[in-house]
Parts: C-alpha cells; sequence; structure tokens
C-alpha cells in the first residue's frame, strides 16, 4: 500500500459561471466519487467539497479562485478530476 | 412551473435507476413545488423528487392521501426520503406510513431536518447513487450546518 498522498491546486471558475445550483451539485457529485478527504477554500472560506451546504456557502462568484486540497489514496485524481470539471464549467 | 405528482409518476417510471427519491411535504402547494423545483436543478434529473403541498381542498394544509401518492411515485426501487415543513406535515406522514404494510413501510424515512436545507443536502446525496441511510443522514446533518 503506498502512503496517502496530499494535494493542491487551485483553479479560476469561468467568469460567467457561479459555483450555485447545478454546478454545485456536479461538483459535490464528482468529489462524492472520491475516497480522499477533499477541501475547497474560496473568500477565506472553506468548505467539505462532498457537502453540498457547505460548498454552497463559499458563495464563490463567476472568476473566483477556488482552493481545492485532497488527502487520501487518490488525491491526486481527485484534485485533477474536480479542477478539470471546474475549468470546464458552462 | 407547476410539479404534479403525474407528472413525477412519468418521469421517475423513465428514469427507473433506483436511485433514492424524495417527497417533499408542506402546507403550501407552492413552497412543495417550489422547491422540488430547487432541488432537481442542483441534483440533477436522475433523482425522483415529488412535491405534496397543501390540504385536500386545494387550501393551506397537509393531506395524507396526497403524501401516501407521493411517496409511492417518488420510490422507484431504493425508498424515499420524507422532508416535512411544520407540525402536522408530520401527522399527515405518519397516518400516510400506517397505511402501508410495515416492509413496504421500511423503505422510507421521515427525516428529522430543515425543509430547504434537508431536501437540498438529500436531493445531491441521492444522486450520487448512496442508500437510504445516507440520503436521511445527509437531510438531517443539515440541522448542524451554519447558514452565515
Amino acid at each position: 500500500m503506498g502512503s496517502p498522498s496530499s494535494e493542491l491546486t487551485v483553479v479560476r471558475l469561468p467568469e460567467a459561471v457561479a459555483l450555485h445550483a447545478r454546478p454545485a451539485g456536479a461538483f459535490v457529485r464528482a468529489a462524492a466519487a472520491f475516497d480522499a478527504t477533499i477541501e475547497v477554500r474560496a473568500n477565506g472560506r472553506q468548505a467539505n467539497a462532498k457537502s453540498i451546504l457547505e460548498v454552497l456557502g463559499l458563495g464563490a462568484d463567476g472568476g473566483t479562485e477556488l482552493a481545492i486540497s485532497a488527502s487520501g489514496d487518490d488525491a491526486a485524481a481527485a484534485v485533477a478530476g474536480l479542477a478539470e470539471l471546474v475549468a470546464g464549467l458552462a | 412551473m407547476v410539479f404534479d405528482i403525474v407528472e413525477y409518476e412519468a418521469m421517475t417510471s423513465e428514469t427507473g435507476n433506483g436511485v433514492v427519491g424524495l417527497v417533499i411535504v408542506s402546507h403550501s402547494a407552492a413552497i412543495a413545488s417550489g422547491l422540488a423545483e430547487l432541488v432537481a436543478q442542483v441534483a440533477g434529473p436522475d433523482v425522483p423528487i415529488v412535491a405534496a403541498g397543501g390540504g385536500p381542498d386545494g387550501t393551506l394544509g397537509t393531506d395524507g392521501g396526497r403524501v401516501l401518492a407521493a411517496m409511492h411515485a417518488a420510490d422507484v426501487g431504493s425508498g424515499a426520503v420524507i422532508l416535512v415543513d411544520l407540525g402536522s406535515s408530520v401527522l399527515s406522514v405518519r397516518a400516510a406510513l400506517a397505511e402501508l404494510p410495515v416492509d413496504v413501510a421500511a423503505g422510507f424515512v421521515l427525516a428529522d431536518a430543515p425543509l430547504v436545507e434537508g431536501a437540498v443536502a438529500a436531493g445531491v446525496t441521492a444522486s450520487t447513487g448512496a442508500s437510504l441511510a445516507e440520503v436521511a443522514g445527509a437531510a438531517e446533518e443539515a440541522r448542524g450546518i451554519a447558514k452565515l
């Protein structure tokens, strides 16, 4: 067994997409597919990426930088996958 | 846009994917249908969400028969979590559950949760393919999440 890794990446929301409603649901659904513990920070707030209420509570509008960090065996795949999802939101 | 039970029956028979469903019970038909619309947008199209709002004659109130029909519509094989607004909504759900055989009633969980936050959390959790207990747990965890 490899030791669990920690990963961090920063990704900017597309200007026209806030992390609300449908995009927030898509983000949380994607996060839930990973075993890693995943946190997302924006606007000085921190949320469990697998909690829709915490993610909505970030109040992340379009253009906001999200810092996504993960720890666990699939941490690298989690941050890469979520960063790609965020960048591709429309 | 008004969400009614007939519309959702059509939707669930189409999706039929075994995802846990939601029943939203409110004294107000507008609250129930509006919340169903909101949750559907966050949770996506795969979660059966059925509104059961208002009394038998279309006034403010709750109706055990309407709740029972909504429960049947929301359960597409993996059960359903029921969210309620206030007071007698709980009594209407309990009346509906009492109409069912014990093994069928076991497919439903009445969540002790705030209505809006609980429904959003439950809907998104259901959309991940989570179990009945996990979906109910997500609704009840909403009690502890600060709004500010």
